[in-house]
């Protein structure tokens, strides 16, 4: 019989094989990766996808193994194996995130019913600490990226600063404090549907506005951070997000403004010209390849921090108190954010509404 | 591989990290000169990148002697590029050179 005084410390033996993110890890048993793996639809040694940079091959048995090291319940399982599929699509081109010298990680937004279902924060400190499905689902992507994906600092992640999303980067959109229709149901899906959205992203910049009783105003504060040389949409184009905190929504959607209407004035109004993006020809003739070809590259020409409307991503968070909302910049245009269903279905593209709101 | 092990205390621990499928991929042959070769240059897209690669090309250029030098640019410096443009790149150079540079 063994007594506990030869057991090892399993914490620090994971700390010691390396398998861990800098925090100590919940020390996987027999039993809770039989039940991890039973909450992933059973057939352990099936091959889900496989990782960049290092390729390693997620099947589900690796897949539980991650998700309990992490501390996550079963619960919180086909969510994260919604999201990995996401990331690991071509589309997203996570090779590319996990090995960058920018900051960028993998933003996690859930949509519909499973938010509620497994108790994730959608609220107060949306971005922040205290909720054990947002943490602990984004603690099991990062893991599984560092641990299957072998993106290690310094080795295949060469990210020069990264960001304190990459321990855990997960949030849930408001949608009972959103004057609009949720975001997965303006893009054709159905309210009772559940989906993950995974976009690579600087960390949330805070924007402030206590002043402004329109939708101009607060908007304008959006405007103004975005309208900046130094994230990485001013040089590479791409996709951004932004969330909108519950007080800004409600001013802006009492005046009568869609969604479109913020995402179209939000592109519409960013001031970067030619020019700033130059260095008004402070290092000779720039011509920047990696905006669109159709950008006019002259003096005084606007260039807008994204190519359409469509790529500014606007969800409804936060607490319920407080006239604030975040912008996210990009990576850039070498990803695309990826919408998926948990259960992997096809959005209906009902074309009833162009928001979504008749679906509510 | 199995994913789990015994360790002397009895204690059952299990590898994260999955195993990875690799097939080994030879080399094409080296070239022994450049002289009368069609070298491409194959540019990421890359500010410094690209200046690296202009500098390399005039110097090959001027030292040794290819027959042709014929520049090619891959649609996004952070994404593999696409099979169309390696086949052509393959099918009208004998070597290709090519650069990372932020």
């Amino acid at each position: 019989m063994i007594t506990m005084d030869t057991q090892l410390d399993l914490v620090e033996w994971y700390f010691e094989q390396g398998w861990t993110d800098g925090l100590p890890v919940v020390p996987p048993t027999t039993a809770t990766v039989a039940a991890m793996v039973e909450a992933l639809g059973g057939d352990a040694h099936r091959l889900e996808t496989r990782v960049p940079p290092r390729w390693g091959n997620l099947t589900r048995e690796v897949l539980a193994i991650n998700l309990v090291l992490a501390g996550c319940t079963p619960a919180y399982a086909p969510v994260v194996r919604a999201a990995i599929l996401a990331l690991c699509g071509a589309h997203f081109n996570l090779n590319g995130i996990q090995a960058t010298t920018h900051m960028a990680a993998p933003l996690l937004i859930v949509n519909g019913p499973i938010r509620r279902e497994i108790g994730m924060n959608a609220g107060a400190n949306v971005f922040g600490s205290g909720n054990r499905a947002n943490a602990t689902i984004g603690r099991a992507l990062r893991l599984i990226m560092l641990n299957v994906g072998g993106g290690w600092p310094g080795d295949l992640d060469k990210s020069t600063l990264g960001h304190p999303g990459k321990y855990t980067f997960c949030i849930a959109e408001h949608e009972e404090a959103s004057p609009w229709a949720p975001y997965h149901v303006e893009q054709g899906y159905r309210p009772d549907d559940s989906t993950v959205f995974c976009i690579a992203t600087e960390g949330p910049h805070s924007v402030t506005n206590h002043v402004a009783n329109d939708p101009q105003g607060v908007l304008d504060s959006l405007v103004s951070c975005m309208s900046t040389i130094a994230h990485n949409n001013a040089v590479s184009s791409g996709s951004c997000a932004v969330v909108i905190g519950p007080e800004h929504a409600a001013t802006i959607a009492g005046a009568g403004w869609t969604r479109g209407d913020v995402r179209r004035y939000l592109w519409s109004h960013t001031t970067n010209t030619f020019d700033d993006i130059s260095f008004h020809g402070r290092y000779g003739k720039i011509y920047n390849r990696n905006l669109p070809k159709w950008y006019r590259r002259e003096p005084g020409a606007r260039i807008p921090i994204v190519p359409s409307p469509d790529d500014i991503h606007l969800f409804v968070a936060g607490g319920e108190a407080g006239r604030f909302s975040a912008f996210l910049p990009g990576w850039g245009h070498m990803t695309s954010p990826v919408l998926r269903a948990i259960d992997g279905q096809a959005p209906q593209h009902d074309v009833r509404c162009t928001d979504g709101t008749c679906e509510l | 591989m199995s994913t789990h092990s015994t360790l002397p205390s009895g204690q059952t621990v299990f590898d994260p990290r999955g195993t990875v499928t690799a097939e080994t991929v030879a080399l094409a042959p080296r070239l022994a000169t450049l002289r009368g070769m069609r070298v491409a240059i194959l540019d990421n897209s890359k500010w410094n990148g690209s200046n690296l690669l202009r500098r390399v090309a005039t110097r090959l250029e001027a030292e040794a002697a290819p027959a042709a030098i014929t520049h090619y640019t891959k649609d996004s410096f952070s994404r593999a590029a696409l099979d169309p443009l390696l086949d052509q790149i393959a099918a009208e150079n004998d070597a290709v050179v090519t650069a990372i540079g932020d």
